[in-house]
């Protein structure tokens, strides 16, 4: 008796999980299935968490207004590891087991030239949200990429219309993590300084490995140097590394600090409540106090609601990635014909949490970049966003079309790599 | 010496290996799911790669941590071959072989001059040396950015027929090493692993042979890199960093160094076990952490050694109640 209730027991259970798989396998057809890779340990751990949260955050907002032409957005999520070959094989296998319709994420470029390969091979589209090489939207640009922040050479652009207006930074010192990101920060702002100042001197550059524990000997050398202005194109724990081993230095009361791609990241100002010095001239590709709209107050809050802490830049990057996507569905109407989707993503306009009142991010047919205004500030106190005690501010705000290559620059580029 | 070394003669269990990794590799695509094909030609190039490590230190007791730079080499051969449009597949991956040698030839005789722990942190030194020059030389190797978009040969483009070829690439490399460990040759090797001074007593000049293991292990080592350079079309220096060294030591002790087969099951685990705990949760760190902790403690001898002991004790058990039952 006993035993056949048992073999009863096992068949309810078998029937059970077929008709619940079944049941899912239905739904899965319906859903729209994001990919999303994001380095979710190690040192840029914490812009992938945030991008996590950010991207669940835009889903969820979606999906509760009834999801896309009624389709419901899935996403799932993997730890990139910030490792290209271990993301190729997470990308393919979205793309064979899981049926994606989208790749999304990616916080390294390496990683981001690795997955665009493979969007390439199988045509699945692949949306940036925080990866900044140039080369992706340039050199290396094939037409199922997208991305959504802003790469570096638009913050170098940005950084070098600032820097023209003031006079007395004449003496430059550069110092950057020793990989192409560092570089490519760099070379880009001061080609295109170049071109508008001709009093304008390098008086040292420093090239410390990424992730370099000890700052002292090249501080020294800075000091001796006696820059008007330090460039530094440091990222995440680096900047706040440097500015702590080159507080005691009184490095900062002597020149000026200036780091316009990644170092106004919330992440920077969190880590040190106390002792950041006032007057650093930094930016980032979103900023949680500009621009001053309800839509940008609105996330930062949600943001925080849902999380516990303030987002750091790479967060915004992934919200608008999951809208963008959403945009795309909604304009062609499907998920699954990854040519007409391009056609209408190129030209895709939207307002997202970084844009200022009377402007909307857009995409540039030409490159499939975004095209975003781009803010430049100072340290300032201001306690409004605990722990950190200074926020940006003293903002200068440059246009978006002022700061994107053009596009015979983009041709020329391409071309060049051809030959 | 014990008989579950490398050098052990075929045993019926060690045909039954062969048989059954065979078969189960050329029935990976009948499941019909391309997920599986692409896993398993990682698992068949990660398995050649500790296969190829395991020549050196399960058999020779030598312990590099430098393996990756060979890896790496192998696949930048073929990245930048390839890329640029010099030579063809058919030539790029035989010359991987000719210059994972060719490294091992020159980073060799500096290493054995040490041996033990000393030995391994020159391994370590040369190859994070040479990781140093792929990573900042960008004009030739694309620094650390790597090659994407490796064109391959047309007959290769499709993952399947790309999956036979790394199946029939690697099982002979598997045949040659097997024949290499049973030579007379292999013997020395092993002789040396066991005491290299009575080694050297007898005649043998053990630093040529610690040499002649170095070169081959580095030429089955980059004949893997040049096999996954064809497999994923990008590389990058991530490959020859010493993580990749330290995650082909992790794979041949998995399996057990003293199986043959070990460091091949090694491989097809940790590949197995990072993209299921991948897929499920951001920790998986401490998943593969707990995993090996296990391991270690269940199986100091590898998941095949630990099953071989079994087996044999099994089998000894039952002979010792046959003689106990005779008067």
């Amino acid at each position: 008796m006993r035993k056949e209730g048992r073999k009863r027991q096992v068949m309810l259970a078998i029937g059970l999980v077929l008709v619940l798989g079944l049941a899912e396998a239905a739904q899965a057809a319906e859903k729209i299935v994001i990919g999303a890779m994001y380095p979710m340990t190690g040192r840029a751990g914490r812009y992938g968490i945030d991008s996590v949260s950010a991207a669940e955050i835009a889903m969820n907002e979606i999906n509760a207004k009834g999801g896309v032409n009624g389709r419901m957005i899935d996403i799932i999520f993997n730890d990139s590891k910030a490792n290209p070959a271990y993301s190729i094989k997470v990308a393919k296998r979205y793309i064979t087991e899981d049926k994606v319709n989208f790749l999304m994420g990616v916080v390294s470029s390496a990683v981001g030239l690795a997955v665009t390969e493979v969007s390439k091979e199988n045509k699945v589209i692949f949306v940036g949200t925080d990866h900044a090489s140039t080369a992706l939207t340039t050199e290396k640009f094939q037409p199922y990429y997208f991305r959504v922040s802003n790469n570096t050479y638009q913050s170098a652009a940005a950084a070098a219309l600032y820097a023209k207006d003031i006079k007395p930074w004449k003496k430059y010192y550069v110092i950057g993590p020793d990989y192409e990101y560092g570089h490519r920060t760099w070379e880009d702002f001061w080609m295109l300084l170049g071109r508008q100042r001709k009093d304008v001197q390098l008086v040292g550059q420093a090239w410390p490995k990424l992730f370099e524990p000890d700052y002292t000997p090249y501080i020294t050398a800075i000091l001796s140097a006696k820059p008007d202005v330090l460039v530094t194109t440091f990222w995440g724990g680096d900047t706040v590394a440097f500015i702590k081993q080159a507080l005691p230095y009184k490095l900062f009361d002597k020149m000026k600090f200036y780091n316009y791609d990644g170092g106004g990241n919330y992440e920077l100002l969190e880590a040190m409540p106390t002792g950041l010095p006032k007057g650093l001239v930094l930016s980032a590709r979103h900023h949680l106090n500009w621009p001053d709209t309800k839509q940008n107050k609105e996330f930062v809050a949600k943001f925080k609601a849902q999380t516990g802490r303030y987002p750091s830049y790479a967060a915004e990057g992934a919200y608008a990635g999951v809208y963008f996507i959403a945009e795309g569905v909604r304009q062609a109407g499907t998920a699954e014909d990854p040519d007409k989707l391009v056609a209408v993503m190129e030209k895709i306009k939207f307002k997202l949490p970084e844009d200022p009142e009377g402007f909307m991010s857009y995409m540039r047919p030409i490159d499939h970049q975004i095209v975003q205004v781009q803010a430049i500030g100072e340290t300032v106190p201001d306690k409004s966003f605990p722990p950190a005690t200074m926020m940006l501010g003293n903002w200068k705000i440059f246009k978006a079309e002022e700061i994107i290559p053009s596009v015979a620059e983009i041709e020329a580029a391409r071309k060049a790599v051809k030959k | 010496m014990r008989d579950d070394k490398p050098g052990a003669k075929y045993g019926r269990d060690e045909w039954a290996q062969w048989g059954v990794a065979l078969v189960v590799f050329a029935a990976v695509p009948l499941l019909g799911k391309k997920h599986f094909v692409n896993m398993g030609n990682e698992i068949l190039v990660m398995g050649l790669f500790a296969m190829g490590f395991n020549l050196l230190y399960g058999v020779t007791g030598m312990l590099s941590f430098g393996q990756a730079a060979y890896y790496g080499v192998g696949a930048y051969t073929v990245g930048l071959l390839l890329s640029k449009g010099v030579a063809p597949f058919w030539v790029a991956l035989p010359a991987t072989m000719a210059v994972g040698g060719a490294l091992a030839l020159v980073l060799g005789p500096l290493c054995i001059r040490l041996s033990g722990v000393y030995f391994t942190m020159l391994t370590l030194a040369f190859a994070e040396m040479v990781w140093g020059i792929v990573f900042k030389w960008y004009d030739f190797t694309g620094g650390d950015n790597g090659i994407q978009g490796i064109p391959m040969p047309e007959a290769l483009h499709s993952p399947l027929r790309y999956y036979y070829f790394t199946l029939a690439v690697v099982f002979v490399s598997f045949w040659l090493i097997r024949r290499i460990v049973d030579s007379p040759f292999g013997a020395v090797l092993q002789s040396i692993r066991e005491n290299p001074e009575r080694t050297g007593f007898i005649g043998v000049k053990v630093r040529r042979y610690q040499l002649a293991a170095m070169v081959l292990s580095g030429v089955f080592a980059a004949l893997a890199g040049g096999l996954f350079a064809g497999y994923q079309h990008s590389i990058h220096p991530d490959m020859l960093h010493w993580t990749k060294s330290g995650e082909v030591i992790l794979m041949s002790i998995l399996g057990g160094v003293s199986s043959f087969f070990g460091p091949l099951m090694g491989a097809g685990i940790i590949v197995f076990i990072e993209d299921m705990i991948g897929k499920y949760t951001e920790f998986w760190e401490i998943w593969i952490g707990g995993i090996m902790l296990a391991i270690v403690i269940f199986f100091p001898r590898g998941l095949i050694g630990t099953f071989d002991t079994w087996i044999t004790r099994w089998r000894n058990h039952g002979k010792h109640a046959e003689t106990a039952a005779r008067p």
